[in-house]
């Protein structure tokens, strides 16, 4: 089977984040990068049926230079190439233009199954994966939980609101967005590592890939502005009602 | 010269880390109070991480990297746990390196591959009532009667004995000679005739690390156990410690780093006079002194493994790694506690035992003093 995993190279989110020079994405300066945290439930589940069934999974990335290290892991963790997309200026493309490029790079390579998460730790939009499923007509199932092949149908479990799980079956070539509760994915072991060395990784200049322009652009990022403090009334019960009556009168709409 | 570690390196400390605070920090406390070493979690773990035989190739079951990614698994262990980290350096180090250095193909091939996949553990035995230091002092003797070598004596201090499968051992095979040259080193496995273990030590620091005696009381094993040449065995424990020495200055590090995070941390949210005691200057340049000193640890540290990786002697290289990184560790640790105040004091945090765990990187595999031995003679010669 061929398979497709898509991932990103998101900031640990431990990190200290300052907002760029231009104010439209956050300084990527003194970050500690490393995979996108649903990309390696994607990543999991894409070896675990490659080691099911056999063929070849690709992984993909897109952005600069450094993504590459991130793709490493992937290789170490069992994917067999990966394909990198050369883009400095990633951060600047919204989800149609990014779902475009990888559809324009996957359009002809018949794809069985696709793998994304469901959404990056960073921008956090959600929308490539199904946005690139539709590009290339392909069904999408989002948010997965559980994941099986039996030979002939993909069936999985999607997470839905309030705890609710829905069965979903699938005929391929399908997509699917990975959540967390999918899986454990493993530790990238010594000897992977050191074959990952050896694996092809290819880069593509993005120029190659992308055919349309970009739709939305982000204006500014900005840290929510802190709110004031509360205020702490102190003194007898009784007064206390009476006062917070007041307030809540005076300064909402709470008590007529 | 070039101070950026390579992808691989950097991957290998990631895995290591993610590794190590998941699974290894959560009992790291538990194991050390109850002194228990947890095999499953501390060594079969660590094989089937591929971490047991980084540095071996891959026709002996190792994973073919590094010295330098062996440095950084041992210091990524060691920054939660030094007990696993010691009992990675003295399996890999002590028993397994000297095998793959000195041992005939078939010995390779019979020892040395289950130890690197980590389906065996190793342990290495020099050490004596009477030779510490003075490793020349061995009394423990092999005498060769028939198709065997008959071992008698007792080792003592002896990491990762009783759980370990393999056992380098050192002992006399020729009395008349001079007392370097009439040593030999021997493979010994676990469950021969004649081959006990003594008392378990109760210890000061990497507690959840197993120490005991091994007891030879005629232990009969075959001529093909020896290892290297009759008469080598100064020389091959000595070079097997130059090794080992990268193992420890690793652990020391690791320890030394540990600590700092928590210094940091406590002192980051920890208030007195309304102001986190990391803005009080004599804390800030205290943490500016531990983080210096490590990192200059680390160079050293790092160093010696690029050396030992390039195929440079690195004899020396190794001895000023393992004397700064261990003499910094105590010293890191101990101001980590003085940070902590009472709570350093305690068992609910780590630093004490780190404390602990730190000062014996300044005794084994050669003493601070030892070290300094090794470094000064090389420059009086």
């Amino acid at each position: 089977m061929k398979i497709l995993v898509c991932i990103k190279q998101v900031p640990d989110m431990e990190s200290k984040f300052k907002i760029a020079a231009d104010g439209r994405w956050y300084d990527n300066s003194d970050l500690v990068f490393r995979m996108n945290e649903y990309d390696e439930y994607a990543v999991e589940q894409a070896v675990r049926l490659k080691e099911q069934v056999g063929g070849e999974l690709t992984v993909l990335s897109i952005g600069p230079d450094r993504v590459k290290e991130t793709m490493k892991k992937a290789l170490a963790m069992g994917c067999d190439r990966g394909v990198h997309v050369a883009d400095d200026t990633i951060a600047a493309k919204d989800p149609m233009t990014i779902a475009g490029i990888i559809a324009e790079y996957a359009k002809d390579q018949n794809f069985s199954c696709i793998f994304t998460g469901m959404q990056s730790q960073d921008r956090g939009s959600g929308q490539v994966g199904v946005l690139l499923a539709e590009m290339l007509g392909l069904p999408a199932v989002t948010t997965i939980v559980d994941f099986a092949w039996d030979g002939d149908l993909f069936s999985v479990k999607r997470e839905l609101e309030g705890g609710i799980k829905a069965k979903v079956t699938v005929q391929g070539p399908a997509l699917f967005t990975c959540q967390l509760g999918l899986n454990t994915p493993r530790y990238p072991t010594l000897p992977n590592i050191m074959k990952a060395k050896k694996k092809e990784l290819i880069s593509l200049p993005v120029e190659q890939l992308q055919k349309t322009v970009i739709l939305q652009e982000t204006e500014r990022l900005y840290f929510p502005e802190k709110k004031s403090g509360g205020l702490i009334l102190e003194g007898e019960v009784a007064s206390l009602a009476d006062r917070l009556i007041g307030i809540l009168k005076e300064k909402t709409a709470v008590l007529a | 010269m070039k101070f950026e570690l390579t992808e691989e390196q950097n991957l290998i400390r990631d895995m290591v880390r993610e590794f190590a605070e998941k699974e290894v920090a959560p009992s790291a406390a538990i194991r050390d109070e109850e002194e228990r070493f947890d095999r499953a979690l501390m060594f079969d773990r660590l094989g089937e991480l591929g971490l047991t035989g980084i540095v071996f190739p891959e026709e002996y079951g190792g994973a073919g990297a590094d010295y330098l990614s062996y440095a950084i698994a041992v210091e990524e262990l060691s920054r939660v746990c030094a007990s696993t980290g010691v009992t990675l350096s003295a399996h890999l180090s002590l028993c397994a390196n000297p095998i793959y250095l000195f041992g005939s193909e078939e010995q390779k091939q019979q020892f040395l591959a289950p130890l690197a996949r980590g389906e065996k553990m190793g342990a290495f035995g020099l050490t004596e009532p009477s030779a510490g230091s003075d490793a020349g002092g061995t009394k423990t003797t092999a005498v060769k009667d028939g198709d065997n070598w008959v071992l008698n004596g007792t080792k003592i201090f002896i990491t990762n004995a009783g759980d370990a499968e393999t056992y380098v051992v050192f002992a006399r095979t020729d009395k008349e000679a001079q007392k370097h040259h009439g040593i030999s080193a021997f493979i010994v496995d676990k469950g021969t005739p004649g081959f006990s273990f003594g008392k378990k030590e109760k210890k000061m620091g990497i507690r959840s690390s197993p120490t005991m005696e091994l007891v030879f009381e005629n232990c009969r094993i075959p001529l093909s156990q020896l290892l290297g040449e009759e008469g080598q065995g100064f020389k091959i424990a000595m070079k097997t410690l130059d090794g080992g020495r990268i193992g420890i200055a690793s652990q020391a590090l690791g320890i030394a780093q540990g600590a700092l995070e928590a210094a940091v941390n406590y002192a980051k949210e920890r208030k007195q006079f309304d102001t986190p005691i990391a803005k009080f200057q004599g804390v800030m340049f205290q943490l500016a002194d531990m983080a210096t000193q490590i990192e200059a640890a680390r160079l050293l540290v790092y160093n010696a493994a690029y050396k030992a990786s390039a195929g440079l002697s690195y004899s020396q290289a190794s001895a000023m790694a393992k004397l700064m990184a261990s003499e910094t560790a105590m010293r890191v640790t101990t101001q980590a506690v003085q940070i902590l105040g009472g709570y350093g004091y305690t068992r609910e945090f780590p630093v004490e035992r780190m404390m602990r765990d730190a000062k014996i990187t300044e005794i084994y595999e050669g003493t601070s003093e030892v070290q300094r031995l090794v470094i000064g003679s090389a420059l009086t010669r």
